[in-house]
């Protein structure tokens, strides 16, 4: 692993934004400061993804969003199958968890194409749509088990189900659709349209007017991720505190899921669809990161009985600072092995 | 002497993930209005709200005519019952215009 790794600005930042926080710094952002970079961070890199991605090759683009579905799908089982196992959280808590999991993390992504824009080392722009489909259904595999482990909750105490929203139950409000509804939250989300729409465009402009706006997506594209990253290290250390309370093996899955999920995006990206080291390492992040943004507040909808504090916790004050500082390099170095 | 007339004000903290299921709510019940305040704190679940914006909560203040106070309160219980983390306490008011409300 190459140390040096540590010393990208953007990294340096978000350690900044830790210890900030740990010295109990009078810092402290403008409220949605980091929303409003992360909507900029996603708009810069679809217009450069969705260019790029109109001169790529259609099957590939196809493929690469199947296996994006594949790993969207599979990941929050396998974490699922983990935490049950380790009996330290309720079956509903362990399919929210494990929907975080199977989703993706904007920010990793973005930090991965920092650290390999510094080494130097091309990447394929596919992953990029990876990242826009991985987004969402790890949600709807989260409210599966959710449902599952509900049945297996009233069944063991012989009670009628009860609790949640993806439920039909004869009490108030039409909790029948919200089934759908969420679903329809879960595709239509901010990050996704935000994305997707900013590819399409990038896709369909002239080239004479994407040259106009290259000093807004490339040229500060960097110093505003160091921005984002300064604040999101503030948001981590906050989480952080929350580290006793998910206890130590929970914790602990925190790091072995996203090197799991890590080594099997790994493996998706050099042996099935033939990446490079580039494109390879980036698709090993989406499968070893664990979202923030969309899957949090779906989780609080569809999944009231499980603990907030350890998805959160898990997700942004563990899986995100390891992937940041110590999983990146990790993953490329899993990824030049694998392609060879 | 100005004319007040008493009402019930039903304050709920919780988080913004739940704003649409409660705005739902008071559609639902003929609720005429409410007004939603961007709110941080810590409480019984354990865990504060973030100012990030990823993870924030909501300060819902809305008056509520006493005939539906029953009805509504019934709703916000099976909510809390469900697991919804919702903080809720009611107060009494007086109002200067009833028909805004009623």
């Amino acid at each position: 692993m190459n140390l040096s790794s540590l010393l990208l600005p953007a990294v340096l930042f978000f350690a900044l934004g830790v210890i900030a926080r740990l010295i109990k710094s009078d810092l402290r952002f403008p409220p949605d400061l980091a929303k409003i970079l992360s909507i900029y961070l996603l708009m810069a890199i679809g217009l450069h993804g969705g260019y790029e991605l109109a001169k790529a090759d259609f099957m590939i683009a196809l493929s690469s969003i199947m296996w994006a579905l594949i790993l969207g799908f599979t990941l929050p089982i396998i974490g699922y199958l983990a935490l049950v196992m380790t009996k330290k959280v309720s079956p509903l808590d362990a399919a929210a968890i494990s929907a975080h999991y199977g989703s993706v993390s904007a920010g990793t992504f973005l930090t991965a194409i920092a650290y390999l824009d510094s080494q130097q080392i091309t990447y394929e722009s596919y992953p990029l749509i990876m990242l826009a489909v991985m987004e969402s259904p790890a949600i709807v595999v989260g409210l599966i088990l959710a449902a599952k482990a509900r049945h297996s909750i009233a069944a063991k105490e012989g009670k009628p189900i009860s609790g949640g929203a993806a439920v039909i139950t004869a009490d108030d409000e039409n909790n029948g659709g919200n089934f759908g509804e969420l679903l329809k939250d879960a595709f239509t989300n901010g990050s996704v349209v935000v994305l997707i729409g900013s590819m399409i465009i990038g896709a369909i402009s002239l080239d004479s007017g994407m040259d106009k706006i290259k000093p807004f997506i490339d040229d500060i594209f960097m110093g505003v991720l160091c921005l984002f990253l300064f604040d999101m290290g503030m948001v981590a250390a906050r989480r952080l505190g929350d580290f006793r309370q998910v206890g130590l093996l929970l914790a602990s899955f925190g790091i072995v899921m996203p090197l799991v999920g890590g080594f099997v995006g790994a493996v998706v990206g050099a042996k099935i669809l033939d990446f490079s080291v580039g494109g390879t390492t980036l698709v090993a992040v989406l499968g070893a990161s664990a979202s923030y943004i969309a899957v949090p507040p779906a989780m609080r909808l569809a999944i009231p009985e499980a603990n907030p504090s350890f998805y959160l916790t898990l997700s942004l004050g563990i899986t995100f600072p390891f992937n940041v500082i110590v999983g990146i390099p990790v993953y490329l170095g899993l990824a030049e092995w694998l392609v060879g | 002497m100005v004319q007040l007339y008493p009402e019930k004000l039903m304050n709920i903290i919780a988080n913004d993930s739940l704003e649409g299921k409660l705005v739902g709510m008071f559609k639902k019940y003929g609720v005429k209005g409410y007004t939603i305040l961007r709110a941080r704190g810590e409480g019984s679940s354990g865990f504060s709200a973030d100012s990030s914006g990823f993870d924030s909560n909501i300060f819902v203040k809305v008056i509520i005519p006493e005939s539906k106070l029953d009805t509504i309160l019934g709703s916000v219980e099976c909510k809390i019952r469900k697991g919804y983390h919702l903080t809720v306490y009611i107060s009494d008011v007086q109002v200067l215009s009833r028909e805004k409300f009623e």
